[in-house]
């Protein structure tokens, strides 16, 4: 069972001294079945007066806080200590045939939990776009849909993964997918997105992850796409199996080499670090993460 | 239901009036008798109804002259001001009507507002599929970060809107319910204060249940949600509106008036430690309580909608904490859903344990298959609108009017995404008597009702704002811009209640605390004293082009006429060349000052006063208003130069800010701007026209007559300078007049005092050190002034040119030190990143 310490550093620099400055945070990673946060410690500088935390809506931990004191920079680090389990995932043949996954799906939002039904809808970032839907048939028309869903979703996800380009400088935030799909390029918050868009107009709830990565592999195996930043991959809802973590990124099932941080709808719902100032002229944003074996 | 009423007879006062076939109307039964509430009214109306009436329209439509500019300003600069569409004629409502319609409303309130509380806390109508969930995990319009706050204590849904409508049976029909920022209170007020004008004695004749005490209550309820038990401070409850560009932005400043609310704008508030403050140049003023005008999504960029520039970062976190009373409650918007009418009924049953009382227009919403057939297959017969509110316009779409191929798409995109549909059937509105050309007709109307809370229970506002659509036809379920109103006069049964109303008192000091001017208005009173001067002042140097080019002076004195036109330039941010012939630059200076693209001209500054008096325009007197309209005309005519009453306007502006205005802290913000203007300008005269820039080795001549006449003149003392030093025109004497003397308002001395006076009176709590600094640049000024020695000026032009210099320079620290002090923390935040 790894224990991982990680340290996620965001430093502001604006190029005139800000008046105000108004932070919302999701950094402090989840607990959950396969993971638990030992240690938490988030350090502000200039330090500020009114740092709070919330539970959001999705259950993830939700700093804030405000300055208002002039300053020209502004850092803001977490360090966390997380174990970190492979999680347990259902044997595929478990999992009834992809084609009837979206049938019960649809009954378990009526029957079971009603709040997968906000998975399946369009959000900020994840329109339910033709292109994409036209993109789920070219990518995964010809598989066969008596396969298991699981199976499905790893043999998807893989035809999905090569038919895209990790490119960082591609895109920006705010790139709409459907330039992501024309140019087939992306970084791994675009591939989240877009997956999540396929799999919601197929009829299987889709959700978003924030996370990080192992920075170094351990010997031999080698160093995974997006470690040395924050991560992003997605989470979808298989009947018999539950919510599965799937990161398009890497073609593969999130591992005890992924820590979840937060998990919404999608990036909007969990941005790590979103903020709004007064003033300051240009500014520059840097980040840094830092994930090792805590022992 | 109303008593029965004589059938016609030859007497009937409305011989020409019938309802139109297959709707309700209010005035005549289908037997042709008068209902009792229009016997009753047209009886008021005396022996000859129809006279009595076209008097009330047209005072009634005086009325609205008068007030117009109030409602139309703000449909932004370009619209042509057109009358507030008021129809003097009532909506009248029996008190039989009345109790049915607000034991409806008050039922509907308490179920909207349990919803609310459990969708945004523990949402078990969603876990017990008591309100179907997809109506809520589909709807935008539900915000999630605003969860919890249905658990807080006090009300989610303060107050709330109803449209309403009579159907063909004579039953009443929701529409539509309003429970994020219900617009149309501020217009109800209004209308019932003008109709109330013209048509006095009916008013009070019919005994109408008067509607002023329901904004008593609303007030006061805001004052008690608002109050921290055992702690001794004044609630201080403010009125958040989008600002001007907002086309309901006129209700917003008449109802925060009457209620006596500081009407605020989201750079206006401040958040810190989760508690909302309002900024004024009195430093941070915590807010206890927020009317909101502002939708929901739009309130804070840092939680909510991020390009939102209307709102408050962090307005929800202190929201969370519990330490601010917003009615409503941010997330409301979630219940405006067409689709949940289809569902109101059970909901009401197993919420409340009650029968609906007031039935919705019938809604299938085609997320459920039953439903979603019945829609498809009679999809001609019915509305159809999208399942949620969407941020912009309305897609409600008539089959019946669509092209066969427009229809197909629809019905496919009802496939494709079912629960974003509901069908509503189309109802055909009943018809209430407007005033049209001289006659009384039928017209097809939509009445929204109001609803607030107060002390535990909903009270409704007896009274409302009546709609319709002037040219007769009908809107069929939501009335589009361009309707016309009505007042609606609920008949009392017995005597109106006749409480004495009272303003609270609480709110009222609230708003005229001298501390309290936030900062941002303060900002703009500032430089609308500026762009007054400014105006005035150049409209007053411009004048006198003629009368130099044509003039005496020009061939007299050559050298004076070239520096007043290259002065006039200046003032207006342009040069010409040394050479130039003067009838060019004549036609230059009268170019800049006509084109609004010109900065620095005539035209930009008087299109910059305009637009400073359009944001602070609500918080002058009406008297300013009518000046701002013929400013507008003078703007929009294209040559300010030659408009006959531009310096006459100007002049009444600035004596109506002298004298009508309150003499506190945020008028003297206006009089510091212009008295700093008027002081720059004194200055750049004599420095223009006393120290003209010459080419080397051109000695300086001491100043011609004509000269000094000049600076005179355009300074605007030749008049008192001539009365007192009886024409002679000497240096020195001229000199002391306007650089020294203290009993010439238009000389330096008088603006530095008076500068002076009203940097004094500024409060300091904000920043006690540049207060006191800025007071230090004021008393520099005044000393300056006050020991100068005019003959030394006028002999040393080395010493004048200092004098002028410094004189600039004092002016220049005075502004920024103001500007920074009192204006600048009022911090707008950038976009995210």
């Amino acid at each position: 069972m790894p224990r991982y310490s990680v340290t996620h550093r965001t430093r502001y620099t604006h190029s005139t001294p800000v008046g105000s400055a108004w932070q919302s945070l999701h950094l402090q990673p989840r607990n959950e079945a396969s993971q638990h946060c030992e240690s938490f410690e988030l350090h502000v500088a200039p330090h500020p007066t009114d740092l709070a935390s919330r539970l959001d809506y999705f259950g993830n931990k939700h700093h804030l806080f405000t300055l208002h004191e002039a300053h020209k920079e502004l850092t803001i680090t977490s360090r966390s200590i997380v174990r970190r389990d492979e999680p347990a995932l259902t044997m595929p043949g478990l999992t009834p045939p992809f084609a009837e996954a979206p049938g019960l799906a649809e009954r378990a939002v009526i029957e079971e939990d009603f709040s997968l039904g906000q998975y399946l809808h369009p959000t900020p970032y994840v329109p339910l776009l033709s292109e994409a839907l036209a993109l789920a048939g070219e990518l995964g028309g010809d598989l066969d849909r008596g396969v298991s869903s699981l199976d499905w979703l790893a043999l998807f996800g893989d035809r999905f993964h090569r038919a895209f380009t990790f490119d960082r400088e591609a895109t920006q935030v705010s790139t709409p997918l459907s330039e992501v799909i024309a140019e087939r390029r992306g970084v791994c918050q675009d591939f989240a997105h877009l997956l999540i868009s396929c799999l919601r107009q197929l009829g299987l709830p889709a959700g978003y992850v924030s996370g990080y990565l192992l920075t170094q592999p351990p010997e031999g195996r080698e160093r995974l796409i997006g470690a040395d930043a924050s991560h992003a991959w997605v989470s979808a809802f298989i009947p018999g199996a539950g919510w599965v973590d799937y990161d398009p990124t890497n073609a593969c099932f999130a591992g005890s080499s992924h820590i979840v941080i937060a998990r919404g709808r999608d990036f909007s719902d969990v941005s790590p670090v979103k903020g709004l100032f007064s003033g300051g002229g240009a500014r520059i944003l840097e980040t840094g993460v830092t994930v090792e074996f805590a022992d | 239901m109303a008593a029965p009423t004589p059938a016609p007879t030859a007497l009937d006062p409305l011989p020409g009036y019938a309802g139109l076939p297959g709707r309700f109307d209010e005035c005549r039964a289908p037997d042709g008798s008068l209902r009792a509430p229009w016997a009753e009214f047209l009886r008021q109306l005396g022996p000859d109804p129809a006279a009595t009436l076209k008097r009330a329209a047209e005072a009634c439509y005086r009325s609205v002259l008068e007030q117009d500019v109030s409602m139309n300003v703000y449909a932004g600069a370009r619209s042509e001001p057109k009358p507030w569409p008021l129809d003097v004629v009532p909506h009248l409502l029996s008190a039989s009507d009345w109790a049915v319609l607000s034991d409806g409303l008050r039922q509907r309130a308490r179920l909207f507002n349990t919803l609310l509380g459990d969708l945004y806390g523990p949402q078990k109508f969603l876990k017990g599929r008591v309100l179907p969930p997809q109506l809520v995990m589909a709807n935008r319009q539900f915000l999630r970060s605003c969860s919890g706050l249905g658990t807080m204590p006090g009300v989610f849904l303060h107050h709330y809107a109803v449209d309403i409508a009579r159907s063909p049976d004579g039953h009443w029909w929701v529409l539509q319910d309003r429970m994020d920022s219900p617009s149309g209170l501020g217009y109800s007020l209004q209308n019932r204060f003008i109709v109330r004008t013209a048509l006095s004695q009916e008013l009070h004749g019919m005994q109408v249940e008067r509607i002023t005490p329901f904004f008593h209550d609303f007030g006061l309820s805001l004052t008690e949600l608002s109050s921290t038990p055992g702690r001794r401070e004044d609630p201080r409850v403010v009125f958040l509106t989008p600002g001007p560009a907002n086309e309901t932005y006129f209700e917003h400043a008449y109802l925060a008036r009457y209620l006596g609310y500081p009407l605020v704008e989201g750079a206006d508030l401040t958040t810190r430690d989760r508690q909302v403050y309002l900024r004024t140049v009195g430093g941070l003023k915590r807010v206890s309580a927020i009317v909101r005008r502002v939708d929901s999504g739009f309130c804070d960029p840092l939680e909510l909608n991020s390009d939102s520039v209307l709102g408050v970062p962090g307005l929800v976190h202190a929201a969370q904490g519990g330490r601010v009373v917003i009615a409503n409650q941010l997330g409301g918007a979630a219940l405006e859903s067409a689709s949940l009418l289809a569902f109101l009924k059970p909901l009401c049953r197993s919420i409340l344990g009650e029968e609906l009382r007031l039935p919705s227009v019938a809604t299938w919403w085609c997320g459920q298959k039953a439903a979603r057939d019945y829609v498809l297959d009679n999809l001609d017969a019915l509305v159809i609108k999208p399942s949620f509110r969407e941020r912009r316009g309305s897609t409600t779409r008539y089959a019946a009017l669509l092209s066969p191929r427009e229809r197909d798409a629809l019905a496919e995109s009802i496939r494709a995404r079912p629960g974003d549909y509901c069908g509503q059937e189309r109802v055909l509105l009943g018809t209430t008597p407007a005033w049209s050309g001289g006659d009384l007709r039928p017209v097809p109307f939509v009445m929204r009702l109001f609803v607030s809370w107060h002390e535990g229970e909903y009270r409704v506002m007896p009274g409302g704002l009546t709609r319709f659509d002037p040219t007769g036809a009908d809107a069929i379920v939501s009335l589009q811009k361009g309707s016309a109103t009505k007042d609606t006069w609920v008949i009392s049964e017995g005597r109106p209640r006749d409480t004495p109303w009272v303003m609270p008192a609480e709110s009222q000091a609230g708003f005229h605390r001298p501390e309290s001017t936030p900062s941002r208005l303060a900002d703009n009173l500032f430089w609308l004293g500026r762009y007054m001067e400014r105006t005035a002042q150049l409209l007053w140097i411009l004048e006198q082009l003629d009368p130099l080019v044509g003039g005496e002076v020009a061939t007299l004195d050559p050298e004076v006429t070239r520096d007043s036109l290259r002065l006039m330039l200046t003032a207006q941010q342009d040069w010409a060349d040394e050479e130039a012939p003067l009838a060019d630059i004549a036609a230059q200076i009268r170019a800049n000052a006509c084109d609004p693209d010109h900065p620095g001209g005539l035209a930009s500054n008087l299109g910059n006063l305009i637009r400073v008096l359009d944001q602070v325009k609500v918080n002058l007197p009406p008297e300013f208003w009518g000046i701002v309209r013929r400013l507008r005309a003078v703007a929009a005519g294209g040559n300010p130069l030659g408009a006959p009453d531009l310096a006459q306007q100007l002049a009444s502006l600035a004596a109506l800010s002298s004298e009508t205005l309150a003499h506190d802290t945020g008028w003297r913000f206006l009089k510091l701007g212009l008295r700093i203007e008027r002081a720059r300008h004194i200055v750049f005269l004599a420095d223009e026209l006393l120290l003209p820039d010459r080419p080397e080795g051109v000695p300086d001549a001491p100043p011609s007559e004509f000269r000094l006449q000049t600076l005179l003149q355009f300074t605007g003392c030749l008049f008192t300078y001539r009365s007192l030093f009886h024409g002679v025109f000497q240096p020195a004497s001229i000199l002391s007049w306007l650089f020294g003397a203290p009993e010439n308002p238009r000389g330096l001395r008088f603006q530095a005092d008076r500068i002076s006076e009203h940097v004094a009176a500024l409060p300091e709590e904000l920043a006690p050190r540049a207060v006191s600094a800025l007071r230090g640049t004021a008393f520099r000024l005044v000393s300056n002034a006050k020991l100068t020695d005019p003959s030394l000026l006028a002999s040393d032009p080395s010493e004048a040119q200092s004098f002028f210099t410094e004189a600039e320079a004092i002016l220049s620290e005075l502004n920024h030190r103001l500007t920074h002090t009192y204006f600048s923390h009022s911090e707008v935040p950038g976009g995210p990143r």
